[in-house]
C-alpha cells in the first residue's frame, strides 16, 4: 500500500508539470492566436496565407507526428534541446494553431453592423476592437477556449513519448514497478479529472460573470 | 433657408462588382434640410447614403459634405485620408435599420462610448450629454440595462441618441422604422420629428410614405440606378412628375387613384397647422403635428 501512497506522490510531482506546461503553453497560445487571428482577418494578403497554411499544418497533421518531427528533427540538426522544452515549444504551436481558429470564429461571428456603428461613430480600429468587438467576442469564446485548455492539458500525456516525466511517465512506472495497472491508472486518472474539473468550473463561472455583466 | 449646401454629391456612380447599383446621382442638401430618399426594394437608397460616410465606396464622381471633400476610387483622384475620413464620421451621424447598438454595454455606455474615446469627452462630461439626450426620448429611466432588455423602438431611440451624442451636423436615417411593430413606430418618428424642428439637417431613408410628406421638405425617388424623380416632398408624392415614380408610389400606395398620394388631412400647409414657433424656421416647409394620426396607430 506505501508503494501506491509513493507513485502516487511522484504522479502528483508529474502533475505539477503537466501544469506548468498546461499552463505556459495556454497562454503562449492565447497571445500568439490572438495576434494570428487579427493578422488573418485583417492583415495583408501574404500574412492572411501564412497563417492559413501554419492552421491547415497544424490541424492536418497527427499531434504525435508534430511532436516526433519536432524533437527528433531539431536533434538531427545538431540543436540540442531537452525534451521538456521541446515539449513546451511544441505545445505552444500546437495550441497557438488552434487558438487561431477560435479568435478568428469569434471575431467574425460579430455582426457587421457592429463594425459598422463603430465606424460610423468614427472610432478607430483599434477602439472599436478593443471596445466593441473583441468584449463581444470574448463572451462568445469562453466555451471554446475552456475547451482549449482542456485539450492542451490532455495533450500534454503525448510527450511521455520523448520521456518529459508528466503523470503518465510516473503512471506507466508505477505500473510496471507494482503490477496494478488498475489501482496506478485509476489513480492517474483521478488527478486528470481533478485538474480539468477545475478547469471547467473556472470557465464556467467566467461564462456566468460575462453573462451577467452582459 | 439658409442656402448654404452641407452636403453635396455631383455625379456619383456606384458599383458592386461589374454591377451598377447607380450613376449620375446628383443631389445637394441645405442647412435644416430634410431629404426623404424612396424607392423600390434594391434600388440603392442604403448604398447612396452610407456613401456620405464612406460605409461604402463609390466608383465615380465627388461627394462633399461638411467641407471634405471625397472622391470615387477612380484613378488620378486623391484617395481620402484616415484621419479626414473618422472626421468626416464624427461630423455625420447614422442611424441603422438593425439598430447595431453595442449588446455588452448599457444604455448610458452606448451613448457615452464616443464622445469619451472619440471626443475626448470627461466620464462626467459625457454623463450629463447622454442623460440629456435620453431624456429629450424619454428613456432616461432605462440607462442602466441593456439593449436586448428594450423594445425595438426604444433600441431605436437609443441609437439616435449615440449617433446625437456626438453633435454630429448631418443625420443619416437608413430605414430607422422598419424592424419595428407598427405600434412602436410612432416614437421613433416623434423623435425624428422633433429633430426636424430643432433644424437637423437629415437625409431619411424610408418607407413612411406619409412621415416623408410630412417632415421631409425634398423628397428623392430612387430607381433603376438613378433618380428617377426629386423635388418639393409634396409635390412629388402627390403628383409626380415622371412615370416611374408615379407608378413606384402607386405601388406603395394602392388606395390612390393615380395621382401619387392623396392628400387626407385638412391643414393647408400655408396656415401653418397646429404647432406654432420652431417649424416657421425650418424653411417655411409644411410641417405639422401628426399626433393626432399617430393616436390611431396605437
Ligand atoms: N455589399 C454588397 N455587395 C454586393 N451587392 C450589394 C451589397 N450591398 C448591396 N448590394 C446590392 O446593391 C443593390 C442596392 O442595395 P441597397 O441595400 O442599397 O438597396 P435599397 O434601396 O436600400 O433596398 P431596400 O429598400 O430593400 O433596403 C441591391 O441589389 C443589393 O443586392
Ligand atoms: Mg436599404
Amino acid at each position: 500500500m506505501s508503494a501506491i501512497a509513493l507513485y502516487t506522490g511522484e504522479m502528483l510531482d508529474g502533475a505539477v508539470i503537466t501544469l506548468e506546461l498546461t499552463a505556459g503553453a495556454t497562454v503562449v497560445s492565447l497571445v500568439a492566436g490572438a495576434a494570428g487571428a487579427v493578422g488573418r482577418l485583417y492583415g495583408p494578403k501574404a500574412l492572411k496565407t501564412f497563417v492559413m497554411a501554419y492552421v491547415e499544418t497544424i490541424r492536418g497533421l497527427p499531434a504525435i507526428l508534430q511532436l516526433f518531427i519536432l524533437y527528433f528533427g531539431l536533434t538531427q540538426f545538431g540543436i540540442d534541446i531537452s525534451a521538456y522544452w521541446a515539449a513546451f515549444v511544441w505545445l505552444c504551436l500546437y495550441g497557438t494553431g488552434y487558438a487561431i481558429e477560435i479568435f478568428r470564429a469569434g471575431l467574425q461571428g460579430i455582426p457587421e453592423g457592429q463594425h459598422e456603428a463603430t465606424a460610423a461613430l468614427g472610432l478607430t480600429r483599434f477602439e472599436a476592437m478593443r471596445r466593441v468587438i473583441i468584449p463581444q467576442a470574448w463572451v462568445a469564446m469562453l466555451p471554446a477556449l475552456t475547451n482549449f485548455v482542456v485539450l492542451e492539458l490532455k495533450n500534454t500525456t503525448l510527450l511521455y513519448f520523448i520521456g518529459v516525466q508528466d503523470i503518465m511517465f510516473h503512471a506507466r512506472l508505477g505500473v510496471s514497478n507494482s503490477g496494478q495497472p488498475l489501482v496506478v491508472y485509476g489513480i492517474a486518472a483521478g488527478i486528470y479529472v481533478v485538474m480539468n474539473g477545475t478547469i471547467s468550473r473556472v470557465g464556467g463561472l467566467l461564462e456566468k460573470r460575462a453573462a451577467i455583466a452582459r | 433657408m439658409s442656402n448654404d449646401v452641407v452636403v453635396e454629391l455631383e455625379g456619383v456612380r456606384k458599383c458592386f462588382g461589374p454591377r451598377v447599383i447607380f450613376d449620375d446621382v446628383s443631389l445637394s442638401v441645405h442647412r435644416s434640410e430634410v431629404v426623404a430618399v424612396i424607392g423600390p426594394s434594391g434600388a440603392g437608397k442604403s448604398t447612396l447614403i452610407r456613401c456620405i460616410n464612406r460605409l461604402n465606396t463609390f466608383e465615380r464622381g465627388v461627394i462633399r459634405a461638411l467641407g471634405h471633400e471625397v472622391y470615387g476610387t477612380e484613378e488620378g483622384k486623391p484617395a481620402l485620408k484616415r484621419d479626414e475620413l473618422r472626421e468626416l464620421r464624427t461630423e455625420i451621424g447614422m442611424v441603422f435599420q438593425t439598430f447595431n447598438l453595442f449588446p455588452h454595454l448599457t444604455v448610458m455606455k452606448n451613448v457615452m462610448l464616443a464622445p469619451q474615446r472619440v471626443k475626448g469627452l470627461s466620464e462626467a462630461q459625457a454623463t450629463a450629454r447622454a442623460l440629456e439626450l435620453l431624456e429629450m426620448v424619454g428613456l432616461s429611466h432605462r440607462k442602466d440595462a441593456h439593449p436586448r432588455q428594450l423594445s425595438g423602438g426604444e433600441q431605436q431611440r437609443v441609437a439616435i441618441c449615440r449617433a446625437l451624442a456626438m453633435e454630429p451636423k448631418v443625420m443619416l436615417f437608413d430605414e430607422p422604422t422598419s424592424m419595428l411593430d407598427p405600434e412602436l413606430v410612432g416614437d421613433v418618428l416623434a423623435t425624428i420629428r422633433r429633430l426636424a424642428l430643432d433644424g437637423m439637417t437629415m437625409i431619411l431613408v424610408t418607407h413612411e410614405m406619409m412621415f416623408a410628406k410630412e417632415v421631409a421638405n425634398t423628397v428623392v425617388v430612387m430607381a433603376d440606378g438613378r433618380i428617377a424623380e426629386m423635388g418639393p416632398a409634396r409635390q412629388v408624392l402627390s403628383a409626380p412628375k415622371t412615370e416611374r415614380a408615379r407608378s413606384f408610389l402607386e405601388r406603395v400606395l394602392p388606395h390612390t387613384d393615380g395621382g401619387g398620394v392623396t392628400d387626407v388631412r385638412t391643414h393647408p400647409q400655408d396656415q401653418g397647422g397646429p404647432i406654432a414657433g420652431p417649424i416657421d424656421s425650418i424653411g417655411g416647409s409644411a410641417l405639422w403635428s401628426r399626433e393626432a394620426d399617430e393616436e390611431e396607430l396605437l
